[in-house]
């Protein structure tokens, strides 16, 4: 029943408006109507997931027009990879935030809409309805990272703002190119019409690089990543976890499908030269992702600058255009969103329980926070990228689909990242685990709900399990990528 | 329904006008130390590209696409201007939430100036 | 703003006079009703003309900010009833994703307005549609510009 995927949308949504009127009566609701929405919404993806997987994509048009006119919903495996992320890390960040995050009605109506928006974007083949739950989600994401009490939250919350806007905004300008070139805004028929029109031309080109710039704001590749690590720092610890996991996530896969489905591969097959730029844009964020992360004290803000670099490297992996870097940046697309996630969780819970926001004042935390601190040591090094960790999957796609199509310079650029990547992530479980801090602060070990701690956990878990079923993974994915495209 | 950016009887003008307001837009966002006025250039620059679809869907001797109007004959492209009135709403909302936001940084800080921010060692630390 | 009290607006000094001013007061007062018809009109004819669930719900927006501005916040609170607002914004939603998927239940894909078994089921679904949409942004608009018009006066 291909209505399930309007449905996906509707339900958060229709949820979301629930909390503000149903606050002024009952105490506490909001967490309540997002947790059963949140289950809801795994159940519906989950039998879609399992619909696709054994029955082919599903489409469905909204509103029964034909498809060039109308908007049209697809799944198919990449999708569905996706959609299954944002709804189980949307329920995985509510054991989080029951105690650590938003308590306010309109907290968790921003959360659902986030969802919601996001959800869409995995969902929908038609490039302005993109835009909209772009923004959408982006809306949710600027008032979910402003809704904390620190001094920090506004400015940061402006600054992503103002950047984030202006993103989305050059996304639009680069499929308005699209439209007044071709016509259409549906994606199957805007593939068919570039062929038409030619790869080469002004009006591709000149789409192509708004496009990327435009979703390269949002996935935050270096220069325009600098909302990152304010964002990261001012959100409330649970926020930062969801959105760590899903939001660059989401529009990195956005620019995965827009490269796959409207540019296609033969794009990038007949300009060279864009490939390329691509490509040195990755490098770049990948290497200066990992030396700005060197150079932090502050944990939250090391482990945005980690993303910068992590995302260089699944960006990297779509540029190559080949079958292994498509789905190998895809994988890793997910297994950062898994692993970083529960470390911001894990963070969350030693910020709270042990009163440490820098490496060094995380010196000891072992002690207290044992499950947590383990947590964190596991996930440090599946970011690093060691097997059978998720992460070293990843990575091992990328750089052997980069070797495969004779890209050194990014092969090199993923194993250095790696290996720095080393350096300040063992920094910070050293002094887990074998230093000492004098003084408590205002350490208050109850402040970590046994549903912080676990949140932790459970990411550490799922990473590894992702690890070991990785080439699962990739056999799933692959007839998603290339070939057979709904 | 393929269409092709006809020049018309207006000629560049629009998209040239549309391309400056986008950089006058994004030049304001930069450069200015108000935040205010960072919220205004970001307006700026989002009605240049509104005036970009807006010009994208004339047609030479168009009429506007009226249902209740008798007549036929080449219409005006409607779709983009859908396209833009989805656009608009978003930039409204996003505009209320950055003027909140201000007013929220104001109440906190006591002042709208990026300057006086970073100094202040509040947000933009880089 | 103009209003019934001494008003020093966000503690920046200025101290506005607490007098009305009787022109803006009686045009309000007069023009308001025939904009907020206006703004009914502009929002169900979207379909054939000009207009649509947004643009008729910025102008009623729109005359109740006039109201705001011309009689002060504290005069158009006692009788701007923000819990029937909050149920109008919350309704529009549900009465938009309802319409939508209830057009599952009669058989057609989802939105498919057709399948609904009344007369001109199009028209009125839409105008059902525009009217949600309508209520929506009126009173999420006159929401924020409530709620920033108090943080202005702390």
């Amino acid at each position: 029943m291909s209505n399930a995927l309007p449905l996906l949308v509707t339900l958060p949504v229709a949820a979301a408006v629930l909390p503000p009127v149903l606050a002024r009566r009952f105490d506490g609701v909001g967490w309540p109507i997002a947790a059963a929405a949140s289950v809801a919404q795994v159940a519906l993806a989950a039998w879609v997931a399992w619909s696709v997987a054994a029955e082919g994509p599903m489409r469905l048009v909204v509103g029964g027009l034909p498809a060039t006119i109308g908007i049209e919903l697809a799944a198919d495996r990449l999708s569905v990879a996706f959609l299954l992320l944002v709804a189980l890390a949307g329920l995985w960040g509510l054991a989080y935030t029951r105690r650590g995050g938003p308590r306010s009605a309109t907290g968790y109506t921003l959360y659902l809409l986030l969802l919601a928006g996001l959800t869409g974007i995995c969902l929908t083949r038609d490039v302005f309805n993109l835009y909209v739950f772009l923004e959408v989600s982006g809306l949710s994401a600027y008032a979910l990272v402003a809704i904390g009490d620190d001094a920090d939250a506004a400015p940061a919350a402006l600054h992503y703002l103002l950047v984030g806007t202006v993103g989305a905004s050059l996304y639009l300008l680069g499929i308005g190119y699209l439209y007044l070139g071709t016509g259409t805004l549906n994606m199957a028929a805007l593939a068919e019409q570039l062929r038409t029109v030619g790869y080469d031309g002004r009006l591709a080109t000149a789409a192509f690089g708004l496009i990327v710039v435009g979703l390269g704001v949002k996935v935050a590749l270096f220069p325009v990543h600098t909302w990152k690590p304010d964002a990261y720092r001012a959100a409330p610890a649970g926020i930062t976890a969801v959105l760590a996991a899903l939001v660059s996530t989401v529009a990195a896969y956005a620019l995965l499908r827009l490269l796959l489905s409207v540019f296609t591969p033969a794009f990038f097959a007949a300009n060279p030269v864009l490939a390329g730029a691509l490509e040195a844009a990755a490098v770049v964020s990948i290497v200066a992702g990992t030396l700005l992360a060197l150079l932090q004290d502050d944990v939250r803000r090391m482990l945005a600058y980690s993303s910068v670099s992590q995302f260089g490297i699944a960006v990297g992996g779509f540029a190559l255009g080949t079958r292994l870097g498509l789905v190998g940046g895809a994988v890793h697309l997910l297994g950062h969103a898994v692993m970083k996630s529960g470390a911001f969780a894990a963070t969350g819970v030693v910020e709270a329980a042990y009163d440490a926001s820098t490496v060094d004042e995380f010196a000891g935390a072992a002690e207290r926070v044992p499950v947590t601190s383990g947590a964190f040591a596991v996930l440090a090094f599946g970011l690093v990228g060691l097997p059978p960790l998720v992460g070293f999957f990843g990575k091992w796609y990328v750089a052997l689909a980069s070797v495969r199509a004779g890209s050194w310079v990014l092969a090199a650029a993923v194993l250095a990242s790696t290996a720095l990547s080393l350096t300040y992530f063992a920094r910070v479980v050293q002094r887990l685990y074998f230093e000492r801090r004098d003084g408590d602060g205002r350490a208050d070990p109850s402040a970590a709900s046994p549903g912080m701690v676990a949140s932790g956990v459970l990411a550490a878990l799922v990473a590894l399990g992702l690890g070991l079923a990785s080439a699962t993974l990739v056999d799933l994915l692959l007839p998603a990528i290339g070939g057979g495209l709904p | 329904m393929g269409t092709a950016v006809t020049a018309g009887a207006l000629g560049w003008g629009p998209y040239v006008l549309a391309v400056g307001l986008v950089g006058l837009g994004l030049f304001v966002l930069v450069d200015d130390d108000n935040l205010v006025k960072k919220v205004v250039g970001l307006n700026l620059f989002q009605t240049g590209i509104y005036l970009f679809y807006v010009a994208g869907a004339f047609r030479v001797g168009g009429r506007s696409p009226l249902t209740v109007d008798p007549g036929g004959g080449p219409y005006v492209n409607p779709l983009p201007h859908v396209l833009v009135l989805t656009a608009i709403v978003v930039g409204v909302s996003v505009t209320a939430l950055a003027a909140a936001l201000v007013v929220r940084i104001h109440d906190e800080q006591g002042t709208v100036r990026a300057s006086e921010l970073r100094s202040a060692g509040v947000g933009d630390r880089e | 703003m103009s209003g019934d009290r001494q008003d020093d607006v966000a503690g920046t000094g200025v101290v506005l006079s607490g007098i009305d001013s009787p022109v803006v007061t009686a045009t309000v007062r007069l023009v308001t009703p025939f904009v907020l018809t206006f703004g009914l009109f502009t929002a169900f004819h979207g379909t054939s003309s000009v207009g649509g669930g947004f643009q008729g719900g910025v102008v009623v927006a729109a005359s109740i900010v006039l109201v705001l501005f011309s009689f002060g916040l504290d005069r158009t609170l006692r009788w701007l009833d923000t819990t029937a607002m909050t149920v109008l914004a919350v309704g529009g939603v549900l009465v938009f994703a309802g319409v939508a998927v209830a057009a599952i239940g009669f058989g057609g894909p989802y939105l498919d307005l057709s399948a609904y078994p009344v007369p001109k089921a199009v028209v009125y679904g839409v105008e059902l549609i525009e009217l949600g949409i309508g209520a929506t942004v009126a009173t999420a608009i006159v929401a924020m510009v409530v709620e920033v018009g108090r943080w202005g006066r702390r």
